[in-house]
């Protein structure tokens, strides 16, 4: 078990390192001076001040050296320094991941909530009304991008109906725990995308589970329905949703990057977006360690906590 | 963006109905002309009401990142200045009189400024600062000291032989009046519209170090140390509301509260000694994503629960404007639909410096008037800006109507839309056409200098996203040029890639020439620098000047326009320019399509300037 840990960290930390490489490739790759990007239109008066940028900041060196110095400082515990915000980057995720964190938190988990029972209750019924109904809808929003959904949320709950604010939360962590008029929509935005995932698993593991013969068994000591249901089908049946858990990373952080731009809401989506628009190469380089990171780990923690809830997996291994 | 910037698509915002200055009516523009707006109760009716907080939109991922108002070029944007700094520091000549891009002398912290000979004199008005001390000349000259001594680094606004580079001999005469000498005689208008501009007062509590007091108002040699100082402490924007540097203010604003997201607000300065107090209590602006984010806003705040009380309609939900009416019907209700055109010109530039082997073709002046003949002006404004565009018809902005526009100028699009006359001036010189195909040169000793027979009209063309009227023009371009065989591949990229590519003179700044045109859709706006002279942008070796145009008597022209106190200079010179074509010239679209919330007066007619003056506002019941 411990080799099997120790080699998935090591593969993570090798893919963490080729994204970060793949990354700063294509950023150096954009066309235009970024220069002249940076210091404003007007530094081309100046071609001193614009070689001054380039010498301090590397961009005078070739990439793969430009690379290797970022390596060194991101070691060292540097992300770099926005030059567009003049903060360091390390302070920005700070600011702007917790936001982030609380959104996705608690779209995560709403959808958890709701999807569990939708799929249980779909693999029960499977093939009836309620069944078509939610898979219905499940197909929907699965289909649906989030600024769709988010559109459409904004123009019925806010602008005809009056009920949420069509916007996120403004001031700092405490209005995103507690304006829940304006936090309702970002977070039911991307709950809605995340639980037609979830709900979708949910069935099929449950449909997969309910004809083993462990449920056979149970049935046949006498248990009863619902106890075989609760107490057997579903807690095996919410190990793939584990896993499901943390393969979704990647998904529910691309949802909560629109997200936020949809809502203007001022979390990583917001500030990913900014640096993008302004070159901002630390910034864009700390936002991608921070979801490379994310995934990767998420993916770990898939891997362990299948191991943890499977003692087969265990077993094989060891 | 700024002056002597580019422009860049959306942006400004408001100016009362302040008073038309006798300075306007001097210069014979037409002053107090609205930007258009439908006129409805934005404008009249109500009762006044004391206080209230008004929220205002800022544009798309534009947010303000630097206080200090002594900018380098990183930071010499508009949302810095016109839309943050102006509120709390004021510069000391006030332009715009409602839409017209004059001199203020109501709104300026000193008098018009007198010349005799080369010699001018400014006089302080007495106003005061938020701490007591009077707003006095040794206040001018601690700007001027920092001018002097770092503005080449320093000062966004920098152009090398221009101001401080042209005056000599600053004096402080006495509290109230500083005198300065021009190195020529140049003409007064141009030298208070695009040099006094440029200054701002500062406070001599300002004259410091991180170790203490320091004599930079009096001792240039300070002065590199001190604005190191105040740079960083402008940088350390989560200081800014606390700091005992940035609450000293001459302005009708003072910030109660920041983040660097962009979210800050504004309560009055109650020391304000300006003509116009604040009657609003309290001035917020809030940053937005995208303009879709904030028409969501605007929408849910027209149904009910008004959440912005000014804010903007994205382009393509404009409603088209009849013939006859200043604006279409607003698809907001509740608000005032009042679109904002900038003093302005817009253009791209052909770069005749490229170095992809379409410099040559760039240099002939045949083939630049063959592309305009293309461009399609009038469909533009009709399609795509829904009627709320205007035409440039060469280097002077044609809106709003100033008497800085030629009559040959005023006489409207030199280049109508013609096929034929675009095709005809190819195969006159010696290209064979093919409509659909590409044009290919035939007779070397007819296409120009530089190129050789067989060279195909291909040409990269990378353009800005983010404003549809601008992809569809790129879009119609494209189309109308396919059909005499040029063929432009489009690079859409965003705003600050395309102008980083295609701003600056790539010879002068030393970036990659390997570009043959470039769209940042913006073209240029006359802020700070209000004369629409031609020194920063068509100036042979003028880094500014894109696309590398070089042309003597063009310079000859604009060196008269700078020396002498007439308009007729500067009509002969932007008569000729106008056909010389230095870049494309396309439509001026509107800045911003400003909707104000009915409750709100005082919001009309936006400056075309940029300036910001939500002193004049207030709410009525």
């Amino acid at each position: 078990m411990t080799g099997f840990f120790i080699r998935r960290i090591v593969q993570a930390a090798v893919v963490v390192l080729l994204v970060t490489m793949i990354t700063f490739i294509l950023l150096r790759a954009i066309p235009g001076n970024v220069a002249v990007a940076i210091l404003g239109p007007g530094s081309f008066r100046n071609p001193a001040l614009i070689a001054a940028f380039n010498r301090e900041y590397g961009f005078d060196q070739p990439w793969f050296d430009q690379y290797l110095l970022w390596l060194r400082h991101l070691v060292e515990g540097n992300l770099g320094f926005s030059w567009t915000l003049d903060q360091p980057v390390a302070s920005l995720l700070g600011s702007h991941l917790p936001k982030t964190i609380i959104l996705v938190g608690m779209a995560t988990i709403l959808a958890l909530v709701v999807a569990v029972p939708i799929g249980l209750w779909q693999a029960v019924r499977r093939n009836r009304l309620v069944d078509y109904t939610f898979t219905g809808f499940s197909l929907l929003f699965y289909a649906a991008p989030s600024f769709f959904v988010g559109t459409v949320l904004i123009l019925v709950f806010s602008v005809k109906l009056h009920i949420f604010g069509p916007e996120g939360p403004q001031g700092g962590l405490v209005s995103d725990l507690t304006d829940w008029r304006d936090m309702t929509l970002p977070v039911l935005t991307l709950a809605l995308i995340t639980m037609a995932l979830f709900s979708r698993y949910m069935r099929s593991a449950v449909l997969d589970n309910i004809t083993e013969d462990y449920v056979r068994t149970a049935r046949a000591k006498g248990a009863s329905p619902r106890r075989v249901l609760f107490r057997h089908v579903l807690r095996n049946s919410l190990i793939p949703i584990a896993t499901l858990l943390g393969l979704s990373i990647p998904y529910i952080m691309s949802g909560a990057l629109i997200t936020e731009s949809v809502y203007n809401y001022p979390g990583m989506g917001y500030l990913f977006f900014k640096a993008a628009q302004q070159q901002d190469y630390p910034t864009l380089l700390g936002f991608v360690i921070v979801v490379a990171v994310a995934v990767v780990v998420g993916s770990l923690l898939a891997d362990i906590a299948y191991a943890i809830l499977d003692p087969r997996v265990r077993y094989t291994r060891s | 963006m700024h002056p002597k910037q580019w422009r860049g698509h959306r942006g400004l915002r408001f100016r009362a109905a302040a008073v038309c200055a006798a300075a306007a009516l001097a210069l014979g523009v037409a002053a107090c002309s609205s930007s258009g707006s439908t006129g409805n109760s934005a404008a009249s009716g109500g009762t006044k009401v004391a206080g209230g907080t008004a929220t205002w939109a800022l544009n798309p991922s534009a947010v303000p990142n630097y206080i200090f108002p002594f900018a380098s070029s990183t930071y010499f944007s508009t949302v810095n200045f016109e839309e943050f700094q102006y509120l709390m520091f004021r510069p000391l000549y006030w332009f715009g009189n409602g839409a017209s891009p004059t001199l203020n002398t109501s709104l300026s912290l000193a008098d018009a400024p007198v010349y005799h000979g080369r010699t001018v004199t400014i006089t302080m008005k007495g106003w005061k600062w938020s701490n007591g001390e009077t707003i006095d000349a040794q206040d001018l000259m601690f700007w001027m000291n920092m001018m002097k001594a770092v503005a080449h680094q320093d000062w966004g606004d920098y152009v090398p032989g221009l101001f401080p580079d042209d005056v000599t001999d600053i004096k402080v005469v006495n509290s109230s009046e500083l005198t300065m000498t021009m190195t020529k005689s140049y003409n007064t208008t141009w030298f208070t519209y695009n040099e006094l501009s440029q200054l701002t007062p500062m406070p001599l509590a300002w004259d410091r170090t991180a170790t203490g007091p320091s004599d930079c108002a009096a001792n240039e040699a300070d002065c590199a140390k001190v604005y190191g100082y105040l740079d960083s402490q402008s940088k350390s924007m989560s200081s800014w509301v606390s700091s005992p540097i940035w609450s000293i203010v001459d302005g009708p604003w003072k910030l109660a509260s920041f983040n660097p997201d962009g979210n800050s607000s504004f309560v009055p300065n109650p020391k304000y000694s300006g003509p116009v107090k604040p009657t609003l209590a309290k001035f917020v602006e809030e940053p937005f994503t995208t303009e879709s984010a904030e028409y969501n806003v605007l929408q849910a705040g027209a149904a009910g629960g008004q959440k912005l009380d000014v804010g903007y309609l994205p382009t393509t939900d404009a409603p088209d404007k009849p013939a006859n009416a200043a604006v279409g019907a607003n698809p907001v209700s509740g608000y005032t639909l009042a679109p904002l055109v900038q003093w302005a010109i817009n253009y791209f530039p052909v770069n005749m410096q490229s170095s992809t082997g379409n410099g040559p073709v760039n240099r002939q002046l045949y083939f630049r008037q063959a592309l305009q003949y293309l461009m399609n002006q009038k469909a533009i404004i009709d399609g795509p800006l829904h009627g709320y565009g205007s035409y440039t018809v060469g280097p002077v902005g044609t809106y709003p109507a100033t008497n800085y526009l030629s009559p040959q100028g005023q006489q409207g699009d030199p280049f109508p839309f013609n096929l034929a006359k675009a095709k005809s001036l190819l195969t006159s010189h010696g290209w064979k056409v093919v409509p659909n195909g590409v044009s290919t040169c035939q007779a070397p000793s007819l296409c120009g200098p530089g190129i050789a027979q067989g060279h195909q009209l291909v040409f990269n063309l990378p353009y800005a996203t983010g404003v549809n009227w601008i992809s569809s023009e790129m879009t119609q371009l494209q189309s109308n040029a396919s059909l005499i065989g040029i063929k432009l591949n489009l690079e859409p990229k965003p705003f600050d890639q395309v102008v980083a590519i295609g701003a600056p003179n790539c010879k002068v700044a030393g970036t990659s020439c390997d570009w043959d045109m470039a769209n940042w859709g913006g073209g240029w706006s006359f802020v700070p620098d209000y004369y629409p002279s031609g020194e920063t942008l068509f100036a042979s070796g003028s880094g500014a000047n894109s696309g590398g145009y070089t042309n003597a008597e063009n310079d000859a022209l604009i060196n008269q326009s700078l020396t002498t106190n007439s308009l007729t200079p500067l009509y002969n010179w932007q008569n000729f320019l106008a056909t010389q074509l230095p870049f494309v010239w396309q439509p001026n679209g509107p800045y911003a399509m400003t909707e104000v919330a009915n409750n709100l007066h005082g919001v009309l007619p936006q400056s075309t300037t940029g300036n910001l003056n939500p002193e004049t506002w207030f709410f009525v019941k």
